[in-house]
């Protein structure tokens, strides 16, 4: 059985009068250990269905299946529970407590879960021992999405979902991060699921989702993936 | 939750002008309400004590003479415990300044005994007196001296036994229309019977007793009443007994103090806090959306804003907690030492000081909890978007053709007004706040200052009050009258009664002369009728009783009861009772007017060495007397404005930093459409300053409220109308609209260099 299933997920969001289909009837599955891309334009339903992966959303309906449990069906403190202990989450702009350090930001995770790794040494393994005491404003955007990287996989988590990580960064500082999340997932087989609007990283993925307008396009398994150091920009 | 915890520190120090200012304001909470408390419940812990190690009389029963059969008549009734005769005689000491000496003497000290404070225990057989420690200090005397008493036309010599204090003299004044003791005039003595046996024979005048505890004193009063039929009786108890229930009152005036004070600073905390909390939370949005994300559950988020509450409430009441009760009572028993004769004074910690500090706590934690359950009922996915913009609704205001004529920029105040109506509203409450406490602090101020101006310009003309001793003979007032000019007046402490109410309070008997005037509510001049009695406002509400209506009254000691008709109405700040003339007192009471004091004119006038005169107060002393008062009313003024500003900056300071990141995309599209920042500034300042004025409009009504049931809480003796002046009005409305604007213009300062433009964008 697949690590993720999706079933016919919809999510609508209502405005007014109108209705916003944001995820339309949407089913895929997703291996474990697998390096998974999400592509699509602007307003595609990415992160829509990004943060209904990770719980943070909840359907209007479908059925979403991790480990063969329907997480839909999870009531508010399952899903915190699912949260905390099964997903790591990376966002766009970092989001990091700008009033802790990089590692108390990391240390973060270490207070929510019990298995949580060593801080420390998660910081020194996406390269950054050397700036552990500084508060993110005194990081550059690159540093902070490592932070914030670190912050996530510290969690040893089963899932680490990154939504738009290169999105405010230079195409050579994400071309950094994304290869360290490659890294994490192929040395600790970690499942890593990133969204982005980059179909030149596609090449790079075990598995390639394109959605369009809440709808899921293709998907293709990609059975001899490429270094993301070696993808042709 | 180590990480939550360093956060929280570190945002309180992000904010430290906010955080402190709350801090600030529930230690003073906390101080003021722990520092009264302890006061007066320690103040109450020993005068009950003191009552009880003395055995301080339940009954004082007063005539003209007890026997030894009455005394037996009352220790016969069901419930006396004890009963005892004494007599209780005013005399004078013959030592310089010849004061007033209230002597006892004693056939028993089983009841109001004399507590010692230095020299030999009371003993009934040994042959010596034993004096106001007050008084002796006042005069120099010690153990050993030898005293010399005059007293009903006899004197006798003994020698000072001891130095004592006596539990019905706490309150140690001649009579209950003083307020200030004065040891060098008046004091009083204890003197066993058996010292006095050979100077001759007296008769004991009071009966004294004790009660066991389950009973009805009035029951009592009644029964007592029965046992002497034949003769006029007196009857005090704990209840009216001029000294203790004086004292009474003073715990009671504290204890109220105690209440309103800190209800006033805690709903400024409380309010500050919530402010301070939305205004945090609603900035930290996107932090509490990657906590949820991470797994905080949202319990644990919830504790943590409702921490900073917590924290900052515990932290300052439990420093206000440790030091309210060591700065006030030592000010305050300062002062009341001064008034009230105690063996010990101390503070006493009790519950309800611990209760306040839990309170504030509870208050803080409360107000932040409000405060950022907003933010926590959606689900994480959206608390990490911005917060979408309030939809815009037409109001059928806007639809008016009145709306077209009002300018672009009061149509966008009236609309952000509508939209943001809770922001708004708080806003107002903040500015009411800081204004009530200032015109309640101001008012304050004014409404004891003017007592001065009242008394000794407005009623009371003379330049020193000449008081004289009992009895004093007709040849000798005429000289007197002659040497110091002025006007006679016959003072003396009376009860008053309808059919319904029975009250204690002060008469005024005047001869001719115009030292002593009368002037109405509204400060006109009136003059004392010769055909019927006047009564103050604050008596005649008190008897529920108005012109054209009788009142019944009599002198304290005097047995016939006389009923006058009330014929005007009169002001008196201070000392509520009536006034009458000379010639209607001698034709209703069918007795001779014996003056109690001259007013005179002489600002000071030398008495040395006239044996009438007993003490001489002047005008000068008088009005400094009150002015020591005002001098601590000062400081009550001063942390009144702190507390006012505190409170305004903290909320304003808040709502507008607030609007600021809910208005910062119409702001910059107002920006980018060509309008100059000073344009913004004014469109922002336009808004501020109508919440202000409405909150200034609100705040002093709600103020004056404010000053008026504290005046209430006042003893029945004072009738202090509020009184606001103008420049109080000027210095609250302008102060209060100066701090707002500046305050907007600090914000405006700040949020000029923020790229609006770019702001535009990072929502999209
Ligand atoms: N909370 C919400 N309320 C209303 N509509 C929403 C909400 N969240 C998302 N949408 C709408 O759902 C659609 C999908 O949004 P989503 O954020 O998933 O797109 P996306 O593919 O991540 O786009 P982008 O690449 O710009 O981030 C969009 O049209 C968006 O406006
Ligand atoms: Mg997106």
């Amino acid at each position: 059985m697949s690590l993720i299933q999706f079933e016919h997920v919809c999510k609508e969001y209502r405005q007014g009068t109108n209705v916003i289909h944001a995820a339309d009837d949407v089913s895929f599955e997703i291996e474990k250990g697998e390096f998974v891309i999400i592509l699509g334009p602007s307003g595609a339903g990415k992160s829509t269905v990004l943060n209904l992966l990770g719980g943070m959303d909840s359907v209007t309906h479908g059925a979403i299946y991790i480990d063969g449990e329907d997480i839909t069906k999870y009531n508010e403190n399952a899903l915190t529970a699912y949260r905390r202990d099964a997903i790591g989450f990376v966002f766009q702009f970092y989001n990091l407590i700008p009033t802790l350090t990089a590692l108390e930001n990391v240390s973060l995770s270490k207070e929510v879960r019990r298995d949580a790794l060593d801080p420390q040494a998660t910081l020194a393994q996406v390269g950054l021992s050397e700036h552990i005491n500084h508060f993110p404003s005194q990081l550059s955007g690159g540093e902070q999405q490592r932070v914030s990287i670190a912050r996530a996989i510290c969690k040893n988590p089963k899932l680490l979902l990154c939504d738009e990580p290169t999105g405010a960064l230079d195409s050579e500082t994400g071309i950094l991060i994304l290869a360290l999340l490659q890294k994490m997932s192929r040395e600790h087989r970690h499942t890593v699921v990133i969204v982005t609007h980059n179909s030149t990283l596609a090449p790079a993925a075990d598995r390639v989702i394109k959605m369009r307008s809440g709808k899921i396009m293709s998907q293709l398994v990609n059975p001899a993936p490429v270094r993301i150091e070696d993808v042709r920009w | 939750m180590v990480m939550l915890r360093r956060k929280m520190l570190r945002d309180m120090k992000l904010n430290s002008t906010q955080f402190i200012s709350i801090f600030l304001m529930a230690l003073l909470g906390v101080l003021i309400y722990t520092g009264i408390q302890v006061n007066w419940v320690g103040m109450e812990r020993e005068v009950n004590r003191y009552y009880e190690e003395t055995d301080l009389a339940d009954i004082w029963v007063i005539s003209r003479y007890f026997t030894q059969d009455d005394v037996d008549r009352a220790l016969a009734l069901d419930h006396v415990v004890q009963a005892v005769r004494r007599l209780s005689i005013d005399g004078i000491a013959d030592i310089p300044g010849r004061p007033t000496l209230r002597v006892h003497l004693l056939e028993e000290d089983r009841i109001s005994r004399p507590y010692v404070v230095e020299g030999e225990i009371f003993d009934l057989s040994r042959k010596g007196v034993w004096l106001d420690a007050s008084l002796g200090a006042a005069h120099n005397m010690k153990i050993g001296d030898t005293l010399a008493i005059e007293v009903a036309g006899t004197s006798f010599s003994l020698p000072i036994l001891g130095l004592i204090h006596h539990p019905e003299f706490v309150h140690n004044v001649k009579d209950d229309t003083m307020m200030m003791p004065n040891p060098g005039d008046f004091g009083f003595a204890f003197v066993p019977k058996s010292a006095v046996e050979n100077v001759g024979s007296f008769l004991y005048n009071q009966l004294l007793l004790t009660l066991n505890d389950q009973t009805d004193t009035d029951q009592m009063l009644e029964q007592i009443e029965t046992l002497f039929p034949d003769r006029f009786i007196l009857q005090l108890t704990r209840v009216t007994h001029p000294s203790v229930a004086v004292f009474q009152v003073e715990i009671e005036q504290q204890q109220a103090i105690g209440r309103i004070f800190p209800v006033v600073f805690f709903l400024i905390v409380v309010l500050s806090m919530f402010t301070t909390m939305i205004r945090m939370t609603v900035n930290q949005r996107s932090q509490i959306g990657i906590l949820k994300a991470m797994g905080y559950s949202r319990g644990n988020i919830l504790f943590h804003y409702i921490s900073y509450g917590l924290w900052l409430g515990l932290m300052g009441g439990l420093l206000g907690l440790l030091a309210g009760p060591l700065i006030i009572p030592p000010i305050l028993f300062n002062m009341q030492k001064a008034i009230y004769t105690l063996p010990n004074w101390y503070a006493v910690l009790s519950l309800p000081d611990f209760a306040a500090v839990f309170i504030v706590a509870l208050c803080c934690g409360a107000a932040s909890y409000l405060a950022c359950r907003r933010e926590l009922k959606e689900v994480p996915a959206s608390a990490l978007r911005p917060r979408p913009p309030k939809a815009g609704r037409h109001t059928r205001l806007e639809k008016s053709s009145l709306w077209r004529r009002l300018g672009f920029s009061t149509q966008w105040n009236i609309r952000d007004i509508l939209r943001n109506n809770f922001r708004s509203l708080m806003a107002v409450a903040g500015v009411l706040g800081c204004t009530a406490l200032l015109i309640f602090g101001l008012g304050l101020r004014d409404t004891l200052s003017r007592i001065n101006q009242w008394m000794y310009e407005d009623l009371h003309l003379y330049e020193s009050k000449i008081h004289l001793h009992h009895a004093v003979k007709e040849e000798t007032l005429e000289a007197l009258e002659t040497i110091y000019k002025g006007q006679w007046i016959l003072e003396s402490p009376i009860q008053i009664r309808t059919l319904h109410r029975n009250e204690t309070a002060s008469i005024i008997i005047l001869d001719k002369g115009e030292k002593i005037r009368f002037i109405d509510r509204q400060k006109k001049p009136i003059v004392l009728p010769g055909d019927g009695i006047g009564i103050s406002y604050k008596m005649a509400a008190l008897l529920n009783v108005s012109p054209g209506d009788a009142v019944e009254w009599r002198m304290f000691g005097k047995r016939d009861w006389h009923t006058s008709t009330i014929e005007m109405q009169y002001f008196a700040p201070i000392g509520q009772g009536i006034a009458m003339t000379k010639a209607l007192y001698e034709q209703q009471t069918n007795s001779h007017f014996v003056p109690t004091a001259l007013l005179s004119p002489s600002a000071a006038p030398d008495v040395e060495g006239n044996a009438a005169v007993s003490t001489v107060q002047r005008r000068s002393d008088l009005i400094q007397n009150l002015d020591a008062l005002l001098e601590n009313i000062e400081m009550i003024v001063i942390i009144l404005i702190l507390a006012a500003v505190l409170l305004g900056s903290v909320v304003l300071y808040n709502l507008g930093t607030l609007s600021f990141t809910e208005r910062i995309r119409e702001l910059a599209t107002l920006k980018v459409l060509g309008f100059y920042p000073a344009q913004l500034e004014a469109l922002l300042q336009k808004q501020n300053i109508w919440l202000t004025i409405t909150g200034i409009l609100l705040g002093l009504p709600a103020g004056y409220a404010l000053l008026i049931f504290l005046l209430s809480t006042m003893p029945d003796s004072l009738d202090l109308p509020a009184i606001i002046s103008v420049p109080s009005y000027g210095i609250t409305i302008l102060g209060t609209l100066a701090l707002s604007m500046l305050i907007n213009k600090i914000l405006f300062g700040k949020i000029k260099d923020i790229d609006m433009v770019g702001s535009l964008k990072s929502i999209e």
